[in-house]
């Protein structure tokens, strides 16, 4: 494949999963089996309950009108891509084009909600998705054409090293999985094994619970803390606020206070 | 004809020799990370175990074996993306310009499917923190390949050398912050270190409700020795119950942790 063929075809890979998927996000609400997706009903309740718009008409309108946008962003990318197939390099040009004003023309909206609902962070996310995006026009616009590096002598396959590099690109792949193969089977038992505890103040009791621990192990460990020490009543559970964790290596730390019976 | 050494190098060369190297440090550090696997003595990483399993898990696929796939198929696309811009730097560094661009190309192309991959998976699994995150690293790779081969044909643009009085003029002025914030550093160091791990004094702010305010370098040492000392200097009572003082609460960055101990008088 061609150098510029390769970056077009990841361009519209990218940008046509992107809204495919944000549309598929929009049509599976909530939680299902294979689908986590994102809230965005409960965000949009929520963003507009805050301008004093309570009634969830209004909501529920406007997340319709977004995901029809985003409907219509993803044929524009879909239909590059079929030109794009078809080796219909002006077609192609044409739709991409499209898809991505109209992706810079949605993202412009979202950031004029961001400001009226005064979320900063989603205003810099959006921000940067527009920049992206018309980095991205620019690019194939002015980038990839007209740079296409002139017949090599030989195809890389023939390239000093090649063979070197697939055989330590398959060592390094066992290498990796082997790691991850052990790595997954000496920690996995921690997804539900109780976390033991650690006496640090009279009555005061820490647990450091490990990346992969969610509720399920916070109740085994309670539990089994209740039954390991049955001569005292737990008092009071403090959640340690992430400035007590050393950054990056402690998932949770908590506390638990106890007294006698 | 492009040199290889520094001295002579374009500003062109050292560009692209620059992308070569940031992109083969990348995936190299992303393979250690998973071979590694897990928190150890100068290297904590991220635990990528967890984090997929949880992934997946949210998504009603608890057998590990799923999270173990994914993570072999993520590590063998780093694996090869970091080998394919090493060869590409070595036979930039050897100036086989040609067969180095031809090598970064398939590195490029498997960062592109790579990053395209996690965003489909920050999709599904609702996280868009991670989604913008692999949005930027994948337009990074788009953007560092066009440079790369645009700066192809700006060989020319050879390094001016800059004139000597200045050169000693800025290495002198840099000499002199270096020196002043180096012992401003020790300085702190040597009069503040012990907050990371000595314990607080609580302040008595109403009946049986004290407040301990957090140094920005204590962690969870002091909070243990703070309250080894509390419960030592108040025998006669014992914790209710804590109130972290939450951050919209604090003064904007001035504020390090601020917590409540609420007390009872022991039975």
């Amino acid at each position: 494949m061609k150098e510029s063929r390769m970056i077009q075809a990841s361009i519209l890979l990218f940008w046509t999963a992107f809204w495919g998927l944000s549309v598929v996000d929009k049509v599976v609400p909530d939680v299902h089996f294979l689908w986590v997706g994102k809230d965005f009903f409960a965000l949009f309740v929520k963003f507009f309950g805050s301008l004093g718009l309570k009634d969830p008409l209004f909501a529920t309108a406007a997340l319709a009108g977004v995901s029809a946008l985003e409907a219509l962003n993803f044929s524009l990318y879909a239909a590059a891509c079929v030109n794009f197939l078809r080796k219909d390099d002006v077609l192609m040009e044409k739709w991409l084009f499209r898809g991505l004003f109209a992706s810079m023309s949605l993202f412009a909206l979202f950031s004029i909600g961001d400001q009226v609902f005064g979320d900063r962070f989603q205003l810099l996310e959006h921000g940067l998705f527009w920049f992206v995006l018309l980095a991205t026009w620019l690019i194939c616009k002015y980038g990839i054409s007209g740079e296409e590096q002139a017949k090599p002598a030989s195809p890389i396959q023939k390239t000093g090293g090649f063979k070197v590099v697939m055989i330590l690109g398959a060592l390094g792949t066992v290498a990796a999985s082997t790691s991850i193969w052990q790595f997954s089977h000496a920690t996995f038992a921690d997804v539900e094994a109780p976390v033991e505890g650690a006496e640090v103040a009279d009555g005061v009791f820490k647990f450091d619970f490990p990346f992969l621990a969610d509720k399920r192990v916070w109740e085994a460990t309670v539990a089994d803390f209740r039954a390991t020490h049955p001569g005292l009543v737990i008092n009071y559970i403090y959640t340690g606020p992430s400035e007590l964790n050393s950054k990056k290596k402690t998932h949770l730390l908590l506390y638990i206070f106890t007294e006698p019976i | 004809m492009r040199k290889t050494d520094f001295l002579n190098a374009s500003t062109a060369h050292l560009i692209r020799f620059g992308i070569l190297i940031y992109w083969s440090i990348f995936w190299l550090f992303n393979v250690v990370d998973k071979v590694i696997g897990g928190a150890h003595f100068l290297w904590v990483g991220r635990d990528r175990f967890a984090q997929f399993q949880k992934y997946f898990a949210s998504a009603g696929l608890e057998a590990p074996i799923i999270a173990d796939a994914s993570l072999v198929v993520a590590a063998a696309l780093e694996v090869f993306a970091f080998l394919f811009f090493a060869g590409a730097l070595a036979h930039f560094w050897r100036k086989n310009a040609g067969v180095a661009r031809s090598w970064m190309a398939i590195g490029t192309g498997l960062t592109l499917l790579t990053f395209t991959i996690f965003s489909i998976g920050d999709h599904i699994f609702g996280d868009r923190f991670e989604l913008l995150e692999h949005t930027l690293f994948w337009f990074s790779s788009i953007g560092s390949w066009v440079v790369f081969v645009h700066l192809e044909r700006q060989g020319e643009d050879r390094i001016t050398s800059i004139p000597r009085h200045q050169m000693v003029r800025t290495g002198l002025v840099s000499i002199g912050i270096a020196v002043a914030t180096t012992v401003s550093i020790f300085q702190y160091n040597t009069d503040f270190f012990y907050r990371r791990t000595a314990a607080l004094s609580a302040e008595r702010v109403d009946a049986d409700l004290y407040k301990v305010t957090f140094p920005f370098l204590g962690g969870s040492t002091v909070f243990e020795e703070t309250l080894v000392k509390f419960l030592e200097e108040h025998p006669t009572k014992t914790v209710d119950h804590i109130y972290t003082v939450p951050k919209p609460l604090r003064l904007k960055k001035a504020d390090a942790l601020i917590f409540y101990i609420a007390t009872k008088e022991k039975p």
